[in-house]
């Protein structure tokens, strides 16, 4: 058979492929150029911040958005991952009190992991109050059965001494599944606290120890950035929704809340706290332990440093 | 129907009734799998509650509702299976004893299993001895003591007693073992037996609960409880025949029955079969007179007898059954008892004078007069406790309080919003409140001091306020503020220094139970404050 190619086929081949070309580049550039930028040697660090305007917004829309603004969590969870979120649900209080991580967050970022291909995505915290009324109240154990994630009980089988290496912690019994994880996701609520007159993102690592754990309040802005340093998440999201503004870090009435519809992510854990504090009027080197934070190389809360960005819906 | 029928009846009733007790004591804990729809508990309290009826063997034993009905003046709620039971006994006698009783059960497991004696010496332990009426000398001593004020029916009322024993002592005494072996096998370098461990501890949670409890003269409660089981070397189901109160009780109703043992002496060859397989001691041979109050119901004799000349049949008589054998004197004792026990019981003035600082009572607590009207220290608060804060008492209120509940604050503490052990209470002696409710009110079970001397903060060992974290009260009833303290190098250090203001204090005891001052904490809660009493205050 003769296969002529006239010109005129010939011109629009050339401009199928080269249309597909562009359009097939056009469609993956952003992701690819973020993973350029993101994927480098040095790791970039980051900090968003999203704000919930509209009325009734959707916390799950936000929580997937603030991601998005950094790439997506694909970013940072991989296939076959065993992801552990830490929140903070110390107290069994209701979680309109914010006492507790809103499970609204909880459950975006736990649906999040999956997405990305989680093997298992865990939920564990060595709660204050007995841990089934916590899980229960604070709303933690219904997304659990939601979401299908894992709830993982304190047991004392769970706790194990391990070498911290801090300034004031050498050897304290640590809850091992935050350990093992292969990456660890910091998902507290930003509260008013008498002592560290703040707990946010690196206070939270107190509800990731055994142990004597009244004893560590006798230097805590120091515990609080040695614990910070030994387990040095993969992202912390702070969760601001509500926020506790007195009374801390119990709270009990609605008086004590603010709404703040805000959520923090970062992959810097100073960075993130800094942010995070000045929701409550207060200048970041105020409170100890972000200002020790940066003194030990754990991060800024310089925020100029870092890629700032911000989300609204 | 025959009466291997009969007898393999009993056997599954039995069977099912131990089995139903196990599991509604099992239950008796908060489930690890609660979930509460959280677009739900924004807009409402929600109280956590155990979904099975924990109480039903409580409600079903007439001796606590009749107790409670003398001395609290309290029908206490599903009192209809108690007399759903006596309505039972008035047509068939005791055969709560020989069907239900789980605490017979296990005795009569135990008798059957091990026979302490063999042919004439069994024969002759299981004739009627006077000693059968001690338990109507106990029946009536608790009767009348109840109605003049102290309620002990709970110390020897079979399920009280069994209940306690199982839920104090013997469950948490295995959970201990079970504990070193698991911690062992969690401390190991090995990380298969990490893993093991955790499953191990995750499979035996439903059975042990959620942690692993502990209780203050536990093991006085399961010594007794031995001591129960090992008389059954002495005589088949000597609790029951010699001790049980509820089976006293019983008895007396059993004069009504209609099912009576019909005897056929003709038949009879005095092998005395019957006798040797007799449960309660109750003259089954033909030629002495069957004493029906005595009899549990267990038709083994029915069952044993080769000649067939026994037989249980419903007849209809004008004439009542035997009289029970309570015997003049034991009863008139048993009177005597009853009202001078719950006098001795005041002589320590706890009532009606000075209160005992330890003695911190649940939460929704009556006032202690109306407290020992009603507790039958059954354990169940005990057991539902999360914290394990709710421990039996020894001395701290008094003889007459023996083995009622009260708060260790170094061993739990009360949650604020938890209301659990109110929900469970058979008797009302702690009387079912609302998170709502103990909140609001508040609900208060003692105040808190703090011991200057061993505070941290105050004595210039250095910062801490674990105390204010804790508190979980809006506003904090511990409050700090910023101080010079002279250290011990002589030099000032300004540290935040505890405070309580009483006014907000409800007594919870996080503060004492997180205290890093072990030992004696440095912040302590006392009694004084309390709701449930008017006398126990300290402020205007």
């Amino acid at each position: 058979m003769n296969h002529l190619i006239t010109r005129r086929t010939a011109l629009k081949r050339l401009l199928r492929i080269s249309g597909g070309l562009a359009l097939s580049a056009f469609s993956g550039w952003p992701r690819d150029g973020l993973r350029s930028v993101w994927a480098g040697p040095k790791k970039r660090r980051f900090i968003v911040e999203g704000l919930g305007q509209g009325e009734g917004y959707s916390v799950e829309e936000l929580t997937r958005r603030v991601f998005e603004a950094v790439g997506g969590i694909t970013q940072f969870v991989s296939k076959g991952d065993v992801v552990v979120v830490k929140p903070n649900i110390s107290w069994a209080r209701r979680p309109d009190l914010a006492a507790t991580t809103n499970p609204e967050v909880l459950e975006a970022v736990i649906g999040l992991c999956q997405e990305a291909g989680a093997r298992r995505v865990r939920i564990a915290d060595n709660t204050i109050n007995d841990p089934r009324r916590c899980f229960a109240l604070s709303g933690a154990g219904m997304v659990a059965k939601k979401t299908g994630a894992e709830l993982i009980y304190p047991r004392s089988s769970l706790m194990r001494e391990m070498k911290l290496g801090g300034n004031r912690l050498d050897v304290w019994p640590v809850f091992v599944p935050l350990v093992e994880a292969d990456k660890l996701i910091n998902l507290p609520v930003a509260k008013h606290h008498g002592l560290s007159s703040l707990t946010l993102g690196m206070k939270n690592w107190i509800g990731a120890v055994g142990g004597r754990r009244s004893a560590l309040h006798q230097d805590i802005h120091q515990i609080i950035v040695d614990l910070a340093q030994f387990f040095s998440p993969t992202l912390t999201l702070i969760d601001a929704t509500r926020i506790m503004i007195r009374n801390g870090p119990s709270g009990g009435r609605l008086s004590d809340v603010a709404t703040r519809n805000t959520l923090v992510l970062g992959n810097d854990q100073v960075a993130a706290d800094a942010k995070a504090s000045m929701l409550f009027g207060l200048s970041p080197e105020q409170v100890g332990h972000i200002f020790l934070g940066q003194k030990r190389g754990l991060g800024t809360y310089d925020l100029q440093q870092l890629d700032q960005k911000q989300v609204i819906l | 129907m025959k009466a291997t029928h009969l007898v393999w009846i009993r056997r599954i009733s039995q069977g099912f009734f131990l089995v139903l007790f196990l599991f509604l004591l099992i239950e008796s804990r908060l489930p690890q799998d609660i979930y509460l729809r959280y677009s739900l508990v924004f807009l409402s309290e929600q109280d956590l509650r155990i979904g099975w009826p924990v109480a039903f063997f409580f409600q079903l034993d007439p001796l606590i509702w009749l107790s409670s009905l003398l001395s609290g003046h309290h029908l206490i709620k599903g009192f209809w299976w108690g007399i759903a039971l006596i309505l039972m006994t008035l047509f068939l006698g005791r055969v709560f004893c020989g069907f239900i009783c789980p605490l017979g059960t296990v005795h009569h497991v135990v008798s059957w299993f091990r026979p302490a004696l063999k042919g004439q010496r069994m024969i002759e332990a299981n004739q009627k001895s006077p000693s059968q009426k001690v338990k109507y000398f106990l029946l009536s001593s608790l009767l009348v003591g109840a109605l003049i004020g102290l309620n002990l029916t709970g110390l020897i009322d079979p399920i009280s007693l069994f209940f306690r024993s199982l839920a104090l002592a013997v469950l948490p005494g295995l959970g201990v073992g079970l504990k070193e072996i698991f911690d062992w096998m969690a401390k190991t370098d090995v990380r298969i037996l990490n893993q093991l461990s955790y499953g191990a501890e995750v499979l035996v949670s439903p059975v042990f609960g959620y942690g692993y409890q502990s209780y203050q003269s536990a093991w006085f409660i399961g010594i007794i409880f031995l001591i129960t089981i090992l008389l059954n070397r002495i005589r088949p189901r000597f609790w029951c025949r010699v001790l049980c109160p509820l089976g006293a009780l019983l008895g007396i109703f059993s004069r009504f029955s209609i099912l009576r043992l019909e005897k056929d002496l003709e038949k009879c060859t005095n092998c005395k079969l019957c006798t040797e397989g007799c449960q309660g001691a109750a003259s089954p041979i033909p030629g002495q007179h069957w004493e029906n109050a005595e009899c549990l119901m267990c038709f083994n004799c029915f069952d044993f007898c080769p000649e067939g000349a026994l037989s249980f049949r419903f007849t209809w008589h004008p004439k009542l059954n035997k009289k029970p054998d309570m015997g003049r004197r034991a009863l008139l004792t048993g009177l005597l008892a009853g009202i001078s026990i719950p006098l001795l019981g005041r002589l320590d003035g706890q009532v009606h004078k000075a209160s005992e600082p330890r003695l911190i009572r649940p939460p929704g607590s009556s006032t202690e007069k109306d407290f020992l009207r009603l507790c039958q220290r059954c354990g169940l608060c005990m057991k539902v406790c999360p914290t394990n804060v709710i421990n039996p008492t020894i001395g701290e209120a008094g003889m007459a309080g023996f083995w009622t509940p009260h708060l260790i604050m170094t061993q739990g503490y009360c949650e604020y919003t938890c209301t659990l052990c109110g929900s469970v209470c058979p008797t009302g002696a702690i009387r079912e409140i609302s998170a709502r409710e103990k909140i609001e009110r508040p609900i208060r079970i003692g105040s808190v001091y703090v011991d200057r001397g061993r505070c941290l903060p105050w004595s210039g060992n250095g910062p801490c306020i674990v105390c204010e974290e804790l508190c979980p009260t809006s506003p904090k009833a511990i409050y700090f503020r910023k101080e010079v303290v002279p250290g011990a190098d002589g030099k000032g250090k300004l540290v935040p220094l505890p405070y309580v203001d009483l006014k907000r204090c409800v007594g919870c005891g996080i503060c004492e139970y997180k205290c890093p001052v072990k030992g004696r904490p440095a912040i302590r809660v006392i009694s004084a404050g309390e709701s449930r009493s008017l006398k126990n205050q300290i402020l205007l």
